[in-house]
């Protein structure tokens, strides 16, 4: 190719880029702007001046606890969803099940990780709410008062079950092929090897997982940390989470400082930022072994 | 071998309840409206009322324009970076990954500071105008879904050997995006256009917060002021996802068992 | 008694049976390989003596005691993968020890046992390396080390060379062959290739169809097959469809020609058919050439490959291949010519269907 360093742009190279000048317009003007645009209004105050007092105000209790509640809703959600769908991926691809649950397990998934927003909040409404369905026949059968306990599905628990319906099936739908990678011969080696099941599982299984687990459940984690529409039409405005408390902020500035909105928006960037480069760190980490 | 099996077993039938239950739960709901018996009341009070048909024929058209829009971004830009600029593919790539990073919430709050009535693009300062931001916005929300299935199509179809065989025969270039190049990478185009579908149907937060009558912040209205409608709202939106993921399914499938290179 | 016993094992998927009545007694020390195509029942009995794979019917013992109660990790058997199998996030030195670590030796016991496995298949400078950083020849030495490190009773390798390329397969080989009589340890090998099988083994079992056509030395095998597969499989005979003219003289009609066998054709009736095979290199195309039989036939074709002249020649409808040393003075034969082979009636074998 004669266009690695041109003196001058010749005419092929501007075609070349003119090619993908649409797409990246569009990146710019309503991914990246937009977003450096809260950024930047960070570290700024309304008048222009540079200042670190938005970011230093996110550390004010309401903020923070809003932060953590966030934190903990989704590493709770992230954690339940990777465990249950670890072992549900590991039964579809190494439990020695029929065939076809595999196939109509993996469709299932692709259904429910999309069945996320505000229909996933009156489906659990329906089934853990007051009257709900679980709650009633749990009253009715069992006697058992379920709301007696303490439970409520418009608290940091429901909403982390809530969120676990879509959590699963997406691990399950990254954690699959992983498994698929798995070769039947890591585990005959360790065997005549010597090793039992669990050393197995322990001394090699784990480890070779361990990337792609603790980056589907980073992954996982994010996701759960964006979304704001099933915990809106769950809990209202009543839990209070970083996503809701934006929200509110958008809808009538209840922080009473636009760039302290600005500075929330940047620490949920930074916040799923993080957690999907370690994603990405750690996946690519897991192919390199399971070339 | 017998405890893996067991356990096997074990973990499906907690995945099973776990995913059916809601869903038992949320049918079991949807018919109580009449009181002493089950009754399918709650979907006939959701098909007659009229804001329902509204917001979801709004979001039907949205769904639309996404799906068409984007597609005539993504396909030539997958195509183009395949065929002239494949240094640029990391840089494309990782762009098309920004929105599963940057919260939607922050992109949409990010266009009303940017795009509102003050602005140099006033895009909210009209209803005309919001729907079309609406509808960007949602090409952005779906812009990693859709470029991956079509390019996954392309590299399963190599364009730069199609691409050269229709210039050697003399076709000018509309020719060979239209002609060529979209109708082999249909399989993609499909499967990225029903989860697109999927997706904005049921989206919520940039609806809410530009303020269009879409079917979102409908579903949110409805659940915060009804009893039983919301549960049959949540069968039928589970039922567009079914039937979105399900063609998505097909479409695949279907393209799998086609010979695509002998 | 011998070392490994297997006896009448039988083994059934389903409906299929995949290996039936396999019988062999493998003595302490011996490298015996395992030859034949793909499905013929040679990997599973491999994966029955490890354990993976339980025998329907049948018994395998290692030095007397039965091993169908025992599991796959009480056996103490070291074997070796065709596509390595190393453990990839482990080093080098990790993966040998891993049978060690499992059986709770001491740390200082493990480390000179890994050292001196190292050194065995010489890649103690790689040690710390990982299996994705070692080319492919590289890796399966490590997964031989890896195997032999916990001094195994029985070395099981199942077609540990067919993943590499042609030069490293044929070193390899060598190394493994020399560590295994270095060691003197029990050796099992699977394998496709013929060649590999002749040039390593101390005995071969050549398979077809889940049994042992032959059991015997790779110069039995070679020189003497039983079966006409066994005589097609290894190496390039010739099989020549040939008729029975005398039973009681021992003469069959082959085209034109009519030739005394040295094998006793036995209950068979003038008009039969029989199988006879010819080792290419056994003819000669000149007539004072050692022999005592001569047959007839037309050249098909003749090919120069350079050390050797292949000419194929028409004996009754069979084509019939014979090599032909090159020499300055040698006259290459022309296709549609008749040309006369000379031979020993001892190289004429006859063999099973």
């Amino acid at each position: 190719m004669s266009t690695a360093f041109p003196s001058f742009i010749d005419r092929r190279t501007v075609v070349d880029w003119l090619g993908i000048a649409p797409f990246m317009i569009f990146a710019l003007m309503f991914l990246i702007v937009p977003t450096l645009y809260l950024v930047m209004g960070a570290f700024f105050t309304p008048d222009g001046d540079l200042t670190f007092n938005n970011i230093a105000d996110l550390f004010t209790p309401s903020i923070l606890s809003a932060y953590w509640i966030s934190i903990r809703v989704s590493i709770a959600s992230a954690l339940g969803g990777a465990v249950i769908g670890f072992f549900l991926a590991w039964a579809i691809v190494l439990g020695g099940l029929p065939g076809w649950i595999r196939s109509s397990l993996l469709t299932f998934s692709g259904v429910a990780s999309n069945f996320a927003g505000v229909p996933l909040a009156f489906s659990f409404l329906a089934t853990l709410g007051r009257t709900g369905l679980v709650t009633v026949l749990l009253r009715d059968w069992l006697g058992f008062n379920l709301y007696g306990t303490g439970f409520n599905i418009l608290s940091f628990f429901g909403l982390t079950i809530t969120y676990m319906f879509f959590q699963i099936p997406l691990m399950v739908l990254i954690l699959t092929p992983a498994l698929d990678g798995m070769k039947k011969e890591w585990r005959e080696a360790s065997e005549i090897l010597g090793a039992s099941t669990w050393q197995y599982w322990r001394m090699v299984a784990l480890p070779i997982l361990w990337p792609s687990l603790m980056g589907t459940t980073l992954l996982l984690f994010a996701n759960a940390f964006g979304a704001i529409a099933t915990a809106y039409a769950l809990t209202g405005s009543s839990l209070n989470i970083v996503p809701i408390l934006l929200y509110a902020q958008i809808r009538g500035d209840v922080l009473h400082n636009a760039n302290l909105g600005y500075a929330l928006a940047l620490g949920m960037i930074v916040i799923t930022g993080i957690s999907n480069v370690l994603y990405i760190l750690l996946r690519m980490r897991a192919e390199r072994w399971q070339k | 071998m017998k405890t893996s099996k067991i356990l096997a077993w074990a973990s499906l039938a907690v995945g099973l309840i776990y995913f059916f239950v809601p869903l038992i739960g949320t049918l079991e709901f949807s018919l109580r409206m009449r009181r002493g018996a089950y009754s399918l009341d709650a979907y006939s009070t959701v098909f007659s009322d009229i804001q329902f048909r509204s917001t979801f024929g709004f979001s039907m058209l949205m769904a639309l324009f996404t799906i068409i829009f984007g597609m005539l971004l993504v396909v030539p830009t997958a195509y183009w970076v395949r065929l002239r600029l494949p240094q640029m593919r990391p840089v494309v790539e990782f762009i098309t990954l920004l929105p599963l990073v940057i919260p939607a919430i922050v992109i949409v709050f990010g266009y009303l500071r940017l795009y509102n009535s003050s602005s140099f693009i006033p895009f909210t300062g009209s209803t005309q105008g919001t729907n079309v931001l609406l509808v960007l916005s949602y090409m952005t929300l779906s812009l990693p879904y859709m470029y991956r299935s079509v390019d996954t199509a392309m590299r399963a179809i190599d364009v730069r050997t199609l691409t050269e065989a229709a210039e050697i025969l003399g076709a000018k270039w509309p020719t060979i995006l239209f002609r060529c190049i979209f109708p082999n990478v249909m399989s993609g185009v499909l499967s990225g256009a029903f989860i697109t579908f999927a997706i904005v149907m049921g989206e919520f937060t940039m609806a809410a917060l530009l303020n269009r009558p879409a079917f979102g912040p409908y579903l949110q209205l409805i659940g915060a002021n009804r009893a039983y409608e919301p549960a049959a709202l949540a069968v039928i939106a589970f039922a567009i996802t079914w039937l979105s993921m399900g063609l998505l399914q097909l479409v695949s499938r279907f393209s799998k068992t086609a010979p695509l290179r002998p | 008694m011998s070392f490994l016993v297997l006896n009448n094992i039988k083994k059934s998927f389903g409906q299929t049976q995949v290996v039936k009545d396999f019988d062999m007694s493998i003595e302490k020390g011996e490298f015996v390989s395992f030859l034949g195509p793909s499905g013929c029942g040679k990997t599973t009995v491999l994966r029955m003596i490890a354990g993976f794979e339980t025998p329907s019917d049948g018994t395998i013992s290692i030095s007397g005691k039965d091993q169908n109660r025992l599991k796959t990790n009480q056996r103490n058997i070291g074997m070796v993968f065709q596509a390595y199998a190393l453990f990839p996030n482990m080093t080098v030195a990790d993966n040998v020890a891993f049978g060690l670590k499992v059986a709770g030796k001491p740390k200082a016991e493990i480390d000179t046992r890994v050292k001196e496995m190292l050194k065995l298949i010489s890649l103690e400078h790689l040690a710390e390396r990982y299996p994705y950083q070692m080319s492919g020849g590289q890796q399966q030495r490590v997964a031989l080390a890896r195997a032999l490190a916990p001094k195994p009773q029985v070395l099981l390798l199942d077609e540990p060379l067919s993943a590499l390329d042609a030069k490293i397969r044929v070193s390899l080989r060598e190394e493994i062959r020399q560590i295994q009589r270095q060691l003197g340890i029990t050796t099992v090998f699977v394998t496709h290739d013929q060649e590999e099988a002749l040039s390593i083994s101390d005995r071969i079992v050549v398979m077809n169809a889940g049994r042992a056509d032959q059991i015997g030395t790779p110069f039995e095998i070679y020189n003497r097959p039983a079966t006409r597969f066994v005589a097609s499989f290894v190496g390039t005979l010739n099989i020549i469809e040939a008729t029975v003219v005398d039973p009681a003289a021992n003469t069959v009609r082959m085209g034109d020609n009519v030739v005394t066998l040295r094998d006793s054709i036995g209950a068979m009736k003038s008009g039969d058919k029989v199988s006879v095979a010819l080792r290419p290199e056994a003819g000669s195309m000149s007539d004072t050439a050692k022999g005592d039989t001569t047959i007839t036939g037309a050249v098909i074709s003749s090919h120069f490959l350079g050390s050797v002249i292949r000419t194929k020649i028409d004996i009754g409808g069979n084509p019939v291949s014979f090599d032909t040393f090159n020499a300055p003075d040698v006259v290459q034969p022309q296709p549609g010519e008749t040309l006369s082979l000379r031979f020993m009636a001892s190289d004429l074998l006859l063999v099973r269907d």
